[in-house]
């Protein structure tokens, strides 16, 4: 048995958990604050409650939860930007239009809001994670 | 015959070339990126040279750098695997010209095939029905939208220089003709380098079916029956399979005429190697129309072998080194039924964009009547650079039912962490009613993919597994106290 009641670490990473009376087999990694779970072609992530990210290069930090940070997924060239500072969006809505591995990917808004900053230029190449439209 | 052969590919068919070479005694070579100076291509190799950097454009897109690599190595032959430079005319030219056996098509069929107006005015002379469409003499968007208005919405716009569904745009509306054409354009020029669109009629529920061929140098030609591609996700293939339900549920004189045509279509351009002559068919009207050939091995050549029992690799290299084919046509059979899911790096929940990143935990099942092919390993990189296909995985069994099921266990019983994955997506589609009866046409994914519920939610059980010590890879050595799944 492990530590937690009922789970047994049968090999690395791999573990068999009792659940009323039957067993089922869970895959486990990353560190702690990126947790990784597998059970039965489901994959489960759990990132820290509270992630914060740099502001910059000062050491001001501030929480993603107050407002939203649009990021690109990939390193990608801006195509085209589709809304503009102040503008309300809806869920769905296309923010900035990217093209990266040679293909044309709309980056949508995942919900209601206001375009609080926009932080790219159409024609910019941006790195992965890069800020590129800033809602609330 | 080949003795010694430069690979100028990487991932999972650098690794199933290197395999076919290893069975028959073919030296191989192994070109790699900076990026890929630890992946699995790389160390599996008999050799393997550095190409340069990372981005592609500098490293397996670069024919003079793969040209010193086969000199460099004292090769004596390229296999071009499928993507990067695998039907480029000029690559195949610089082979020949450095007195390397290029493993495909003559330069002059790879050069017509990969115009694809070229391609399907091939394919007409030789019989083969061609989709109703234009080529606007005028290629301005004003000339583009006069020809679309022509034909009449909807319609395709596709781009001369290639396919995979780049420079490639469905448009149904007029409002929207000057915006979609000014996209495919701007793709098709940054894919290919060439901007010409040409326009096709949309047929309606049209499924994807393609014929595999494979000729030698002494006019013998043969096809491998077929693989139905009809699900796809914007004009890239998810799932493949053979035989295709929509021939099998149709008048049998179909599978006939469709391979008596992409026979003809091959051997109007000269045809040499394996290639694939793609289809829709329009099962209710009982008619097919030529699509384009793919001048190379297909990523989905797997189910072909399962099926057939033939080896394309190893019929490859024996064709390239001058034997005839190895078997008659008669001799060809298949049995029973293969389907395989392309396992991404991509995030369903984010519209599908790629993934990269360390695989933290990669555990590939091992079951009777599976195969994985892959290129990556537990603790190796997904780069950023490359197409994310993480891996394939090809179920075979009796019957279609017995394959769907046998590849849905597979994928429940294939870990991958570290990167998002679209495992759980694959298994939704092969439990859907609509690709369980075989009725699913190209439209299918991007019309219901949005209807699939993914499950965020973990199980009670699944949350005491994740509060355990991790796998060695993922695990780093500080506390895990103050972290809390329950909380998360």
């Amino acid at each position: 048995m492990g530590p937690v009641a009922g789970v047994t670490r049968i090999g690395d990473g791999v573990f068999r958990v009792d659940v009323d009376g039957r067993s089922e087999i869970v895959y486990v990694t990353g560190p702690p604050g990126d947790r990784w779970a597998f059970w039965n072609g489901r994959t489960y992530r759990w990132t820290g409650a509270h992630r914060e990210t740099e502001a910059g290069s000062g050491s001001r930090r501030r929480h993603i939860a107050a407002r939203m940070e649009i990021t690109a997924p990939m390193p990608a060239k801006i195509v085209a930007i589709k809304v503009r500072e102040g503008e309300t969006v809806k869920s769905g809505d296309t923010l900035v239009v990217l093209e990266a591995m040679k293909m044309e990917l709309p980056v949508q808004s995942p919900s209601d809001g206001r375009v609080r900053a926009i932080s790219c230029r159409e024609g910019d190449l941006v790195p992965g994670d890069a800020i590129l439209v800033e809602l609330e | 015959m080949i003795r010694r052969l430069l690979i100028a590919n990487r991932g999972e068919i650098a690794l199933r070339i290197i395999r076919a070479c290893r069975e028959i005694g073919i030296e191989t070579v192994a070109v790699y990126s900076d990026a890929d100076r630890a992946a699995a291509h790389t160390l599996a190799a008999d050799r393997a040279i550095g190409i340069g950097p990372a981005a592609a454009s500098e490293s397996y897109l670069s024919i003079p750098k793969l040209i010193d690599a086969a000199r460099a190595a004292g090769a004596d032959a390229v296999h071009p695997g499928y993507g990067f430079l695998s039907e480029n005319a000029a690559f195949a030219e610089a082979c020949a010209l450095a007195g390397l056996v290029f493993v495909g098509p003559p330069p002059s069929a790879l050069a017509r095939m990969g115009d694809k107006i070229e391609a399907r005015r091939v394919a007409a002379d030789a019989g083969a029905p061609i989709v109703p469409g234009e080529t606007p003499e005028d290629q301005s968007d004003a000339g583009v939208q006069r020809a679309i208005e022509h034909l009449g919405l909807p319609v395709l716009v596709k781009a001369a220089g290639g396919g995979g569904g780049k420079g490639m745009r469905e448009v149904h509306d007029a409002r929207d003709v000057v915006g979609l054409v000014q996209t495919a354009r701007r793709e098709a020029l940054a894919a290919f380098g060439n901007g010409t669109l040409y326009i096709e009629r949309i047929v309606p529920a049209a499924r994807h079916v393609e014929v595999q061929v494979i000729a030698d140098h002494h006019g013998g030609i043969a096809h491998l029956f077929e693989r139905e591609c009809s699900v796809q996700r914007r004009h890239q293939k998810v799932i493949e399979e053979s035989p295709s339900p929509a021939l099998t549920a149709s008048d049998p004189a179909l599978r006939a005429r469709m391979t008596a045509a992409a026979v003809a279509a091959a051997r109007a351009v000269g045809y040499r190697n394996a290639g694939t002559v793609e289809f829709l068919v329009d099962q209710d009207a009982g008619a097919f129309y030529f699509l384009e050939m793919n001048t190379r091995l297909q990523v989905e050549h797997g189910v072909t072998e399962a099926v057939t029992g033939i080896d394309l690799v190893r019929a490859q290299l024996l064709v390239a080194s001058g034997e005839r084919l190895p078997w008659a046509q008669e001799a060809v059979t298949a049995r029973g039924h293969a389907i395989e899911a392309r396992v991404y790096a991509e995030d369903p929940a984010r519209g599908f964009v790629p993934q990269a990143g360390r695989l933290l935990l990669y555990r590939e099942p091992r079951m009777p009547g599976v195969r994985i092919d892959s290129g990556v390993v537990e603790g190796g990189d997904v780069p950023v650079q490359y197409d994310p296909l993480i891996a394939k995985v090809i179920a075979s069994a009796e019957t279609r039912p017995l394959a769907i099921a046998r590849l849905a266990a597979a994928l429940r019983a294939f870990p991958i962490l570290g990167v998002r994955t679209n495992v759980e997506f694959l298994i939704q589609i092969l439990e859907h009613p609509r690709f369980q009866a075989g009725t699913v046409d190209t439209a299918f994914l991007d019309r219901e993919a949005a209807s699939f519920v993914r499950s965020e939610e973990a199980p009670d059980f699944v949350r005491r597994a994740a509060l355990e010590r991790p796998s060695a890879i993922g695990h780093q050595p500080s506390d895990i106290s103050g972290w809390d799944p329950w909380q998360a």
